[in-house]
């Protein structure tokens, strides 16, 4: 296999964008990674694409990629992996230069969750994910489904709901300095835990809000870097893990295996460990999961993520800052484009042009899990070419 | 059907729904007459084995489905043969006594109604035990209460009419005039002046109360019980006296708590596959799991590759333990679409089959689980999809499975 670089990344700000469609969205997100490509970029050199998105709201996924961003003479495909979505699509994009038969690819992810109103949209999403004769009708809605994992980690770790609102108070802080984000305010610890319930242990601001966005990033092969770039993001290693759907079939709640089966992939394939990861872009679409994620991730021991985000050592000048771009909890989460954005993120904090700059970062994770909780992906770029 | 016919009752079972008041109980809003008859049912059946019930008897006016589907999950959920007979019969309390009295051995009579809501069931039984005597019936029209197949009810409203050239020209008509032990279908204020003595009051006053009367009754010895409704009267004699063996009567009845103040969120209603639907069924309403030829791993949903051992052998269902550990739970409390909130889920572990289940939390206030709580799994009606009935398995917390004093 040869080596993949990323050498331009781009997307809309997240929000509830409801003067923007998804033809709109996504011609701004692959414009924008257009744009900045250090030594320009001329469309036509792409050679395919893929396109993540888990809702379509507009037609069929791949050909809106096609048509409203002019692609109409190349491949283009469609990845759904439910929350794990962007970062497989990126996956899918790395493996179709590393095998050679592409030089140049584009990765796009994209969704409009406050397309529809929030009353159908419950039961659409849910849709997807749920067992339609035995879990569809309990109204196991998203933070529900989360929730159950999260009870059962409050019940055997040492968190408490004041660690999982750490969390929020962070994230908030890193989303209040990027433009692009969708909750751009801090928030306390009181805040948090006086905040309406939504599902225990979740409140209000242990969720991701409903979002719309669009990402995109352009992936090219070794031979033809040099066209487009001096200072390349290498993507080192990709991962995806899977596990039982239903929440029934899992018999630890307090993990998710996917995450720990996509990590261990990606860590092998870039040759690193959790210890020498810089910087990190975790799913949290609510609090507890940025929790587990830490542990399944390696960047803490089984039941050490409490002490880990107490000591301060997640945020942005801490020991392994996780999330400087406020991470789903902040930024927002509209699913297709979540992974593409947190490497964009990454892209920005290894080039040094991040809004929350992590100091001389050389390596950087993504990380989703979702559907309902069966699916992790897992990207790790640096800017050592390896 | 005339008077004469006589019957053995082996046992009787009640249910009642938590919600309401001791006067007036309510249904869950995950009960209907099916749920409520499958409890009561049970209840009557105690340890005797679902294969000694030869026929199943419902009487209600409240059934959830018209065009039928009522009696599959009838039988599942009292864990009897499909292949048992089912009547579903549209009446009241005298309909019900009449039933219990003419019925063969082996059938299992159940009264169920949603208003005020209850459920009872009596157990027909060999020859000996405590004889049910159909001492007479009359069936006049008096209609001063209507209720039209949309459901819209009218009311005439003239108490004293129905009274007196209602139930009291009926009584007569029956040559009955005497006092009784107890009065199924009427408020305990109208059922005084026709007892002897203080007649036992019932929680109910449709088909079920007929059977809460025998219930009474039985407790108290036996006696003559009078079943009406509007005009319509039925009477029978239940043998009592030191000769007679007591009717065991099990009752379900928990202290009832103020039904909890949920709120309804409009919807679009939640959608239904019918085909996964009859894939489920089996399954999901006799709680029951495909074991594994090859390694007997149990797999619910039962699924055509073992969970254990990937065998993909034919499979047969075989029941779970109802006894349930709570692993996981949440209560959602943000407005979901076309559900009542808040809600509780549990993910519970079934009576150390290794089988794990996700489930509604049924019978206590929203809230009120926790993790390692012990409870048992009861047949609700989860939802209703598309004006299907949703039949499935609750998690009843085991403290609310007390019976009142």
């Amino acid at each position: 296999m040869r080596r993949v670089a990323m050498v331009g990344a781009g997307m809309t700000p997240f929000g509830e964008l409801f003067d923007l469609g998804v033809k709109d969205m996504l011609p701004m997100a692959v414009s924008e990674a257009i744009a900045h490509v250090d030594k320009g970029f001329d469309r036509s050199d792409i050679q395919a694409a893929w396109f993540g998105e888990l809702v379509t709201t507009d037609g069929f996924a791949a050909g809106i990629l096609a048509d409203s961003c002019g692609l109409l003479d190349i491949p283009v495909s469609r990845v759904e992996n439910a929350c794990a979505t962007g970062n497989d699509a990126v996956r899918h994009g790395m493996l179709a230069v590393a095998s050679g038969l592409y030089d140049v690819v584009l990765v796009a992810g994209a969704d409009k969750v406050r397309e529809t109103s929030t009353r159908t949209t419950f039961w659409d999403w849910m849709g997807m994910t749920r067992d339609m004769a035995w879990d569809f009708p309990l109204g196991l809605v998203a933070p529900a489904n989360f929730a159950l994992h999260a009870a059962r980690y409050l019940h055997e770790s040492p968190a408490t709901r004041e660690h999982m609102a750490m969390v929020a108070v962070k994230n908030h802080r890193h989303g209040a300095s990027n433009p692009k984000a969708q909750l751009r305010f801090e928030i306390t610890v009181e805040q948090v835990l006086d905040a309406p319930m939504v599902a225990e242990p979740f409140g209000l601001f242990d969720c991701t809000p409903q979002s719309d966005g669009a990402a995109a990033v352009l992936l090219v092969g070794e031979e033809v870097v040099d066209r487009y770039t001096d200072r390349p993001v290498w993507v080192r290693g990709v991962g995806l893990g899977v596990d039982r759907v239903m929440h029934q079939h899992k018999p630890d709640m307090t993990t998710f295996p996917p995450t720990v089966k996509a990590a261990r992939q990606a860590y092998a394939m870039a040759g690193i460990g959790p210890a020498d990861v810089d910087v990190a872009e975790v799913h949290d679409c609510f609090t507890t999961v940025e929790l587990i994620d830490y542990e399944d991730l390696g960047f803490c021991d089984r039941f050490g993520a409490a002490k880990l985000v107490e000591a301060g050592d997640t945020s942005v000048g801490g020991r392994i800052p996780v999330n400087p771009s406020g991470g789903l909890k902040a930024k927002g989460h509209p699913p297709g484009a979540t992974g593409i954005a947190q490497c964009y993120e990454i892209f920005h904090q290894l080039r040094g042009t991040a809004c929350n700059q992590v100091d001389a970062a050389r390596w950087g994770l993504a990380h989703n899990v979702g559907g309902p909780t069966a699916v992790a992906a897992v990207t790790i770029l640096s800017t050592d070419r390896g | 059907m005339g008077p004469g016919l006589v019957t053995v009752i082996q046992s009787i079972g009640t249910y009642l729904p938590p919600w309401g008041t001791t006067a007036a109980r309510c249904a869950g809003h995950d009960e209907d007459v099916v749920t409520m008859a499958v409890a009561a049912g049970r209840r009557a059946m105690g340890s005797s084995p679902a294969g000694t019930i030869r026929s199943v008897v419902l009487v209600s006016r409240d059934v959830p489905l018209l065009e039928g589907g009522n009696a599959a999950p009838l039988l599942a959920g009292l864990g009897v043969d499909a292949a048992t007979e089912v009547r579903e019969e549209l009446g009241g309390a005298p309909a019900a006594l009449a039933a219990a009295a003419a019925a063969p051995a082996g059938t299992l009579v159940i009264g169920a109604d949603l208003g005020p809501a209850g459920a009872a069931a009596l157990l027909l039984g060999g020859a000996r035990g405590a004889e049910l005597t159909l001492a007479g019936r009359v069936s006049r029209s008096l209609p001063v209460v209507t209720r039209d197949a949309h459901g819209e009810v009218t009311d005439y409203a003239d108490p004293r009419l129905a009274r007196e050239r209602g139930v009291g020209v009926s009584l007569e008509r029956a040559g009955l005039a005497g006092k009784v032990a107890a009065v199924a279908g009427l408020g305990h204020k109208l059922a005084a002046p026709l007892s002897a003595g203080d007649p036992p009051a019932l929680p109910t006053v449709g088909a079920s109360a007929a059977i809460f009367a025998l219930a009474a009754v039985a407790e108290r010895g036996g006696g003559r019980i009078l079943a009406v409704e509007q005009a319509t009267v039925a009477i029978a004699d239940l043998a009592g006296g030191p000769a007679v063996p007591a009717v065991p009567v099990a009752r379900n009845e928990p202290v009832p708590l103020p039904p909890p103040s949920g709120t309804a969120t409009p919807g679009p209603g939640i959608a239904i596959s019918l085909a996964a639907y009859e894939r489920a069924f089996d399954a999901k309403l006799r709680l029951a799991a495909a074991r594994c030829a090859v390694c007997g791993c149990l797999s619910l949903p039962p699924r055509y590759r073992c969970l254990g051992c990937g065998s993909e052998q034919p499979t047969e269902l075989v029941d779970l333990p109802r006894d349930a550990t709570v692993y996981s739970t949440t209560t959602v409390h943000v407005p979901v679409p076309s559900l009542v909130t808040p809600y509780s889920l549990a993910l519970v572990d079934l009576g150390g089959s290794g089988v794990r289940l996700l489930a509604h939390v049924t019978g206590a206030p929203p809230g009120s689980v926790a993790i390692g709580d012990a409870g048992d799994m009861v047949l609700r009606r989860v939802a209703v999809r598309s004006g299907v009935p949703d039949y499935g398995y609750a998690f009843l917390p085991r403290e609310r499975t007390e019976v009142a004093a």
